[in-house]
């Protein structure tokens, strides 16, 4: 799921930037530093939407480095138990297929697979119907709900489910 | 109503004994209790009682059911939740109690309780319940579908996070560690310590049955999870049967409690409205209770909704009276395209004959080319023309009479008095109209008939001669 949260980080800038273009040299570096880490608390940080406020500067002794506490608009994307998402096929292999919906990795084990698709292993490994119907390889688009998250400091893996209702491939790039 | 209402009884009932049969409304303040007073079931009799009641005051249910109000007010407010049931607080005087009781004797399977109560109330709250019919439908279907789909998940292992162990060492992984698994070499997961094969856990109990007293447990869960999903399926049947039976009919809905209390003493009113001498007292208290016009509201909504489905056949009945609907004569001109019943002939003569008792054939054509004629002036061409024949008629019969009366003039037969007398009257009125001079002669004649008859004659001359008499009045008129 998508947020739009104010955050606050303390940047430090070096002596180097000070001068007319302070303040955008600290946004570009805020972007710089911020976009596409992952916090486990927010999720991960998908852009940087403005600056809300920054606040004084405090010089370091010794190094000559100044600190801005600064406020930041930001979208974040966090993914949730629960959630329906829909996902790339990246990988698919005997134990089921991995998909990454965004910067989020997800793990569909073959458990997790409706069972009437069998996989064909090959030049294109993939999960297919009996009637060969439906066919999930790499590239393809799923519809997949999470049944399980694990979110670490830097990085949020989850894993999810195609076997319920709505849920399994959307479009198929190698079909259509 | 009670047809309606008795598959939703059953349901209730059925509901009550599936999933209510061993819930005991103990509070926990009192663990002491426990095997004195072990009132499961009491959640049954309750819904059972309830189902023969609409709004019912949870202080009369409790005297009905013999149990302390306590009791019952738990059990209720358990049922509350469960969504089972709506209750209403109100803070009530002795009037407001009247009210409920009027209501109450209106309702045919109302008991009559709690009369004696009246005198006591003195603002209190007092608190009603009532079955919501409609919710318990949809609570006992989100609970059978809950209880299914859960078991179901449970047993296809729907929400699990895969384990797989390492047969080498025995570490164990589960799916969220996928990522730093997969190895690039072949489409397995390898152990990150000995860089073994990993298995799936239910794989390898399929495969070698090591015995492990958790994958027993396991299987052994599985199969009591299907038996369980089995049972349930059997054992809900009937009341499965009884949802899909209730499905399409209409839900008993008693509203609110103002709006139940109006519509049911406004129903008892209206039943007997005339029988006992208090129903005035009962209807004033109607009408100093503030809440009374608002449930009609919602009466009159469900009357627009009903005539809106019967739309067609209104519409048509209305139009098809409309086109026989007899203009006045203002708006008749000349050269109008009217039909007969537009004119309003067809409709008066149809009432003439109606009122004239059918008296012989040739009478009511006379009198149908009179009533034309005074009807409609417009006429006045047919009306000549039938008046000439009539006239011609009269002439014929006059003779005729008159030959009669000469051959046997004192036995008079009654029957040809009645026949000639009212020949005559007919002749002669509508001569009075045009032409009075000529029938001077004839009137004294007929008078002296007519009292005759009437000594003679039977109910039917009466009539007819009361007939004449009003079209007398018409015409001068």
């Amino acid at each position: 799921m998508f947020f739009h949260i104010i955050l606050e980080r303390n940047m430090q800038l070096h002596p180097r930037y000070f001068g007319r273009n302070l303040r955008e040299n600290l946004a570009a570096k805020l972007m710089k530093d911020v976009e596409g880490t992952c916090s486990g608390r927010h999720g991960f940080v998908v852009a940087i939407t403005g600056i809300e406020n920054i606040g004084k500067g405090l010089i370091r002794d010794g190094t000559g480095f100044v600190t801005f506490p600064v406020k930041y608009q930001c979208v974040v994307f966090r993914p949730f138990k629960g959630e329906i998402l829909e996902a790339v096929v990246t990988m698919v292999n005997k134990m089921g297929f991995f998909a990454e919906a965004g910067p989020v990795q997800i793990f569909v084990s073959n458990h997790l697979i409706p069972d009437d698709m069998e996989f064909q292993s090959g030049d294109m490994p993939n999960y297919t119907t009996s009637d060969g119907s439906v066919k999930i390889q790499k590239d393809c688009e799923v519809r997949l709900k999470i049944i399980g998250t694990r979110v670490d400091a830097t990085e949020i893996f989850c894993i999810g489910t195609i076997k319920d209702d709505f849920l399994g491939v959307i479009n198929d790039p190698a079909t259509v | 109503m009670s047809t309606s209402v008795e598959p939703f009884n059953r349901l209730v009932k059925l509901a009550a004994r599936a999933f209510y049969d061993d819930i005991t409304t103990k509070g926990d303040n009192q663990p002491k209790a426990g095997g004195r007073s072990d009132n499961r079931g009491i959640a049954v009799v309750v819904l059972d009682a309830l189902t023969r009641r609409q709004w019912v005051r949870e202080e009369d249910l409790a005297k009905d059911l013999k149990l302390h109000s306590k009791q019952l007010r738990r059990t209720l407010r358990f049922f509350e939740e469960e969504k089972l049931i709506t209750r209403d607080h109100r803070k009530e005087t002795a009037k407001g109690a009247k009210l409920y009781s009027a209501a109450i004797a209106a309702t045919a399977d109302g008991q009559q309780v709690g009369k004696e109560g009246e005198e006591k109330v003195k603002l209190h709250t007092h608190s009603y319940c009532c079955l919501d019919y409609s919710q318990i439908y949809d609570v006992v279907r989100y609970r059978l579908h809950r209880m299914r789909k859960n078991l179901k998940d449970e047993l296809e292992d729907k929400n699990t996070v895969q384990e797989y162990i390492c047969p080498n060492c025995g570490k164990r992984y589960n799916a969220l560690d996928a990522l730093q698994l997969v190895s690039l070499d072949d489409e397995y997961f390898h152990c990150e310590r000995c860089n073994g094969e990993l298995v799936a856990e239910s794989d390898k109990l399929a495969a070698q049955e090591v015995g492990e007293g958790d994958d027993n447990a396991r299987r052994r869960r599985r199969e009591k999870l299907k038996d369980m999903l089995q049972k349930m399926e059997v054992q809900l049947k009937p009341l499965m049967e009884q949802l899909s039976r209730v499905k399409d009919l209409a839900v008993p809905e008693f509203g609110t409690l103002q709006a139940w209390e109006a519509r049911a003493s406004a129903a008892g009113r209206a039943a007997n409205g005339d029988s006992s001498s208090n129903d005035p007292s009962k209807s004033s208290q109607g009408l100093g209770y503030g809440g009374t016009p608002m449930p009609f509201i919602g009466e009159t909504k469900v009357e627009v909704a009903f005539s809106g489905v019967e739309g067609k056949d209104d519409v048509k009945p209305e139009t098809s009276t409309s086109s026989l609907k007899v203009l006045p004569p203002w708006m008749i001109k000349q050269g109008m395209n009217l039909t007969k019943e537009q004119r309003g002939e067809v409709k008066q003569e149809s009432k003439m004959d109606g009122t004239l008792a059918a008296p012989a054939v040739e009478l009511s054509d006379e009198k149908k080319s009179i009533n034309g004629n005074d009807a409609q002036s417009n006429l006045q061409d047919e009306y000549v023309k039938a008046y000439y024949a009539a006239l011609l008629q009269k002439r014929q019969e006059l003779e005729e009479a008159a030959k009669k009366q000469q051959e046997s003039s004192q036995t008079l037969n009654s029957n040809d008095v009645s026949d000639s007398s009212s020949s005559r009257q007919v002749g002669m009125k509508s001569k009075r109209v045009e032409i009075d001079g000529d029938d001077d002669w004839e009137e004294a004649p007929v008078g002296a008939s007519t009292i005759e008859s009437f000594k003679v004659n039977d109910l039917n001359f009466e009539a007819e001669a009361s007939g004449d008499d009003e079209d007398d009045i018409w015409e001068e008129g």
